[in-house]
């Protein structure tokens, strides 16, 4: 995941995003990558503990030296409720909260491809709920492709397409998965 | 949890805090130095321009040797005041002398001046002329009278109509004070006395009976001033010159702007030193800093800065630092200069302007080089920051990794060995800034190579601490071994500071011992008289007074004056020529010494080798008072510091100098002790003098450099204090990064008193790495130094080692002083919080790294 997120280089082979051979990019063309067409969410929220949560939210834009889409930003601070944390630090807020600045984070730029790595691992079953939903309801709604690396059935049931690695390798696949049907796939592949 | 935070944010500001006092510290150093040197300029610019400020033309002798205020000039005939005066435009002139004069105590010690001179002028009664004015009593008008300075009379309580004893070229004598006066405001001139008398008394006490130094002249109100000087000049016989009171003024001041560029030069080297020492506690400080937001940066990275963004981030951070304690820096420089000057006032120098001269300069190459150093300083942990790949925020592998460990020891290596070449080839030279360079890139360079030795080093030095201090002195001896570049960087600013306090020890050595050793080489002498400051006059009674002394049987006088040879400059030395070799050594490598009689020069063999002359040769030459000449070399000897360059037979002298100026009185004695008694009682009238025996005299010149070695100390001391605070910002970010450990130690039973000792043991392991690592440099500097100043009369090189390992302990020492404050807060740590900030972390997610609980605050905006 990190070579296709251009975070790091393929030592074979070749990562694309879109139709762009990302395996080329240089470090300037990489940052401009992850700064304009791709977002990230944490299992560990990784936000800047001394910035607000809005300071958080918009740094991405800050950092292209952008004007922040304001109308964007309150549509994606009210679907994520976090209206009256974004004055606060992230030390100052719950797991579930830290992680949805860090959706907004994601989606700030508005990018083609959010990259989601175990983003309810550190959370409890109602803050997981929630967060899926929206990361869910933004696929549906608003069209944002996401891949989201997960090791939690019922999470993978949020997706659209599930496919199964062990050990680095592709060994299976599902479409339009159910928990149960996750679970019961991973039980073939693990016997 | 908040507990955490807020403590985290306290040792960001206290880490900011020291690393921003040695920026401090150095910008304070120049700033003082500045506006320190800038005040006195403008207090003598002052002072010159209200003395001359009523003069339009001073008639004087052209100058003979040198140029400007320091010029050696002929005295004019006493008659040509006359001439002057008859001149149309003229409304008064006034002729002047002047000399050295030194008031007694009431209690009979000379009054020194630290410096100053003691001067003996002719009081002048027309008040057109003069800016000396009598504030009580009145001028002086028998030859029994003299006035006295304002300053003079406060300090040594002298008050009109009391008897004063005065001491001169010639006999001594006591006079009465008939007026104190001031200069305009001033007490004093700048910490010089002044004993002023009536013309004819001043000619005959300063020897210039029938002569003028100067005439001072004012022209009548209207006159054209260019066409007075003219007809002045025309007036004027060959040799006499007259220039406008302006040139007199600049000449003085510029003569005195000199000297102190000197004093503002050496104090300056020394400004820079403590910055050079800073940059390396600085550059410690952004590794560190920057090691510890490997983390964030990694994350900015992430989510889209660029490269340059985070080398900015971290330049960005180091020009506030910069910026903010230069400009404290500048501040306390002010005060810095008001205490100097405080000082000054308490030696009795007097500034006649009480303020302060704050020059743009002093701002500009305030906050230039306070920046500068920290913006430099911080370039190589900015692009180990850009380094660090994003992925390093999603694995806990550790960045800035040894890939270019290699690359630096290169690096290293060469720019060592390219700065002892320099150094070499300035020291060769001499080209001062070529060693000044040299050495940096010696520190640098060594500095970069330390960590390859870090870590054997140190684990030698800590076996004893752990042997000694059981289980906490080996987990120091292991944390001072764990990162051996931050180890080695950060003794690097203290092995710069005890380099320099080494090299100027066995500098101090040699000096001592090639002193003592020329004066054995040179003088066989029983006794010898000198003027105790060094400053004033051996009176020509005295050596008629000690050869009078029943026990003494040679009296050699020491003659010393300025001449020219081969078109230079440089200081002629004569002596009496009987029965020299009772007195006076000269091993000669040519020729005799029995040639001084025949009024033929010696020169030294460094001399006579560095402009290949040999016996036989004849140099021209040219004395102030009977013009050019040609000598012929009659003989060679060995370069010794206390004769000089040049020795001449005193007959030859006298017949070239009519005021000659003794220099020394050499006597050889029977041997009995109380000769000595006896020419020191015979010597009493003369309070400025001492009479010391070979001993003494050895012993006094070796005071002398250790006075000056300790000011040199006392200077350098402040870049080892700086290099210690960089122990104290180390030790610090090293417990807080350790917290979680020390957290645990402490939980599995590790006493407060243990936390404390395991601290302590890694600061002194530190400091001795440090220092031992710069007491080698130093003592190469030192040997290099000393070798290339042979031809100075510096013979013997002396390696210290005494004082080397009392530098060596008293490194370790400041260690242990460095870790108190470091220890004390270790010791604190509270074990629950210690784990608790561990167990945060881990449900943050952050992973076993305790380093995320404790992000930095307030540097994340970029953009």
């Amino acid at each position: 995941m990190h070579c296709m997120a251009g975070l790091d280089r393929p030592t074979s082979g070749q990562t694309f995003v879109g139709e762009e051979d990302i395996g080329s990019l240089d470090d300037a063309g990489l940052t401009q990558l992850r700064r304009d067409r791709i977002g990230f969410v944490f299992q560990s929220f990784n936000l800047i503990p001394t910035l607000t949560a809005a300071e958080n939210i918009t740094l991405p834009a800050a950092l292209a030296g952008a004007r922040v889409n304001r109308e964007w930003l309150d549509y994606l601070v009210e679907q994520l409720g976090i209206g009256d944390r974004l004055t606060h630090r992230p030390s100052e807020l719950s797991g579930g909260q830290q992680q949805r600045v860090a959706c907004a984070r994601a989606l700030i730029n508005k990018p083609d491809l959010v990259f989601a790595d175990e983003p309810t691992g550190n959370l409890d079953s109602n803050a997981s709920a929630d967060l899926l939903a929206f990361l869910r309801q933004s696929v549906t709604e608003l069209g944002q492709s996401i891949v989201m690396v997960t090791h939690d059935p019922r999470g993978a049931a949020y997706a659209d397409r599930v496919i199964f690695l062990a050990d680095g390798t592709v060994v299976g696949e599902l479409e339009q998965p159910t928990a149960d049907s996750v679970l019961e796939k991973m039980r073939t592949l693990g016997a | 949890m908040r507990n955490v935070t807020i403590k985290g944010l306290l040792a960001h500001k206290l880490r900011l805090a020291l690393t921003a006092l040695a920026i401090v510290l150095g910008v304070t150093f120049i700033s003082g130095t500045f506006v320190l040197t800038d005040t006195l300029n403008n207090t003598f610019t002052v002072l010159f321009g209200n003395i001359y400020q009523k003069i339009d033309f001073q008639v004087r002798g052209v100058a003979q040797l040198g140029s400007g205020a320091n010029a050696t000039r002929n005295e004019l005939p006493e008659s040509l005041l006359a001439t002057v005066r008859r001149v149309p435009g003229v409304q008064a002139a006034q002729g002047e002398v002047g000399g050295y004069a030194q008031f007694v105590t009431q209690d009979g010690k000379a009054i020194q001046t630290g410096g100053a001179p003691t001067l003996g002028v002719s009081f002048d009664p027309d008040q057109q002329i003069s800016d000396l004015h009598i504030i009580a009593g009145g001028p002086p008008v028998t030859s029994d009278g003299v006035v006295m300075d304002a300053g003079t009379a406060q300090k040594y309580d002298f008050t009109v109509g009391q008897r004063v004893r005065i001491l001169f070229a010639g006999p001594p004598r006591t006079f009465t004070i008939t007026g104190i006066a001031q200069f305009g405001s001033a007490n004093n001139l700048a910490g010089a006395t002044l004993a002023a008398f009536t013309l004819p008394t001043a000619q005959a006490v300063l020897q210039e009976v029938g002569h003028l130094d100067n005439i001072n002249v004012v022209a009548a109100p209207g006159a054209s001033k260019p066409a007075v000087q003219r007809d002045i000049a025309r007036a004027l016989p060959p040799g006499v010159e007259v220039v406008t009171g302006q040139t007199v003024v600049n000449e003085q001041t510029s003569s005195v702007s000199q000297a102190l560029s000197f004093f503002s030069t050496a104090l300056l080297v020394f400004a820079f030193i403590s910055l050079f020492v800073g940059g390396f506690t600085i550059f410690n400080t952004f590794s560190i800093i920057v090691g510890q937001r490997t983390r964030e940066l990694a994350l900015l990275r992430i989510v889209g800065a660029s490269r340059r963004q985070v080398f900015r981030s971290v330049l960005a951070e180091a020009a506030i630092v910069g910026l903010v304690s230069s400009a404290i820096g500048l501040g306390l420089g002010v005060l810095a200069a008001l205490g100097l000057e405080a000082l000054l006032r308490g030696f009795g120098i007097t500034l006649p302007t009480g303020s302060l001269v704050f020059e743009p300069r002093t701002v500009l190459v305030g906050l230039a080089v306070g920046v500068g150093v920290t913006v430099v300083a911080a370039v190589g942990p900015a692009r180990n920051a850009v380094r660090i790949p994003p992925v390093a925020a999603l694995d806990d592998r550790q960045s800035g990794g040894d890939a270019s460990s290699r690359r630096r020891f290169a690096w290293g290596t060469a720019l060592a060995l390219g700065g002892a070449v320099m150094l070499a080839i300035g020291l060769a030279k001499p080209a001062i800034l070529l060693v000044g360079v040299g050495a940096v890139g010696i520190f640098v360079g060594v500095a970069m190579l330390a960590p390859a030795v870090a870590r054997p080093l140190s684990s030698v030095i800590g076996r004893p601490l752990a042997r000694v201090l059981g289980e906490p002195g080996k987990l120091g001896r292991e944390n001072s071994m764990r990162s051996p570049r931050r180890t080695a960087q950060t003794a690097s600013a203290l092995m710069v500071g005890l380099a320099l306090v080494a090299a100027m020890s066995v500098f101090g050595a040699s000096v001592s011992r090639s002193a003592t050793s020329s004066v054995d080489q040179a003088i066989s002498a029983d006794l010898i008289v000198s003027t105790a400051s060094g400053s004033g006059q051996l009176s020509q009674s005295v050596p008629a007074t000690a050869s009078a002394v029943p026990g003494v049987t040679t009296t050699t006088t020491v003659y010393r004056s300025q001449f020219e040879v081969q078109n230079s400059l440089a200081t002629l030395t004569a002596v009496s020529t009987q029965h020299l070799a009772d007195t006076l050594i000269l091993r000669m490598t040519a020729g005799s010494p029995a040639a001084l009689a025949q009024g033929e020069l010696l020169i030294d063999s460094t001399t006579a080798k560095s402009k290949h002359l040999s016996v036989g040769d004849t140099v021209p030459v040219k004395f102030a008072e009977t013009g050019s000449s040609a000598l012929r070399v009659g003989g060679i000897y060995e370069a010794n510091a206390l004769i000089g360059s040049y020795l001449v037979g005193a007959p030859f002298f006298l017949s070239h100098f009519s005021n000659p100026s003794l220099g020394a009185l050499l006597l050889r004695t029977n041997g009995s002790g109380a000769v000595d008694t006896a020419v020191t009682h015979a010597l009493a009238p003369y309070p400025n003098l001492q009479v010391q025996t070979r001993a003494q005299f050895e012993q006094a010149q070796t005071a002398n450099v250790n006075q000056i070695l300790g000011l040199v100390y006392a200077l350098l001391a402040l870049a080892v204090l700086i290099a210690l605070i960089g122990i104290v910002n180390t030790l610090m970010l090293s417990v807080f990064e350790r917290t979680r450990e020390i957290g645990l130690l402490r939980a599995v039973g590790m006493k407060r008193r243990q936390v404390r000792t395991m601290i302590r043991s890694e600061a002194v392991i530190l400091a001795i790495f440090g220092a031992i690592i710069g007491i080698i440099i130093g003592t190469g500097m030192g040997i290099a130094l000393v070798s290339s100043l042979k031809q100075q009369g510096i013979t013997d090189t002396v390696v210290p080692a005494s004082s080397l390992v009392i530098f060596l302990v008293l490194a370790g020492l400041l260690g242990l002083v460095a870790a108190s404050w470091p220890a004390r807060r270790a010791a604190r740590l509270d074990v629950l919080a210690a784990i608790a900030a561990e167990l945060r972390t881990c449900q943050a997610g952050l992973g076993a790294s305790p380093r995320l609980a404790r992000w930095p605050r307030g540097r994340c905006r970029l953009a």
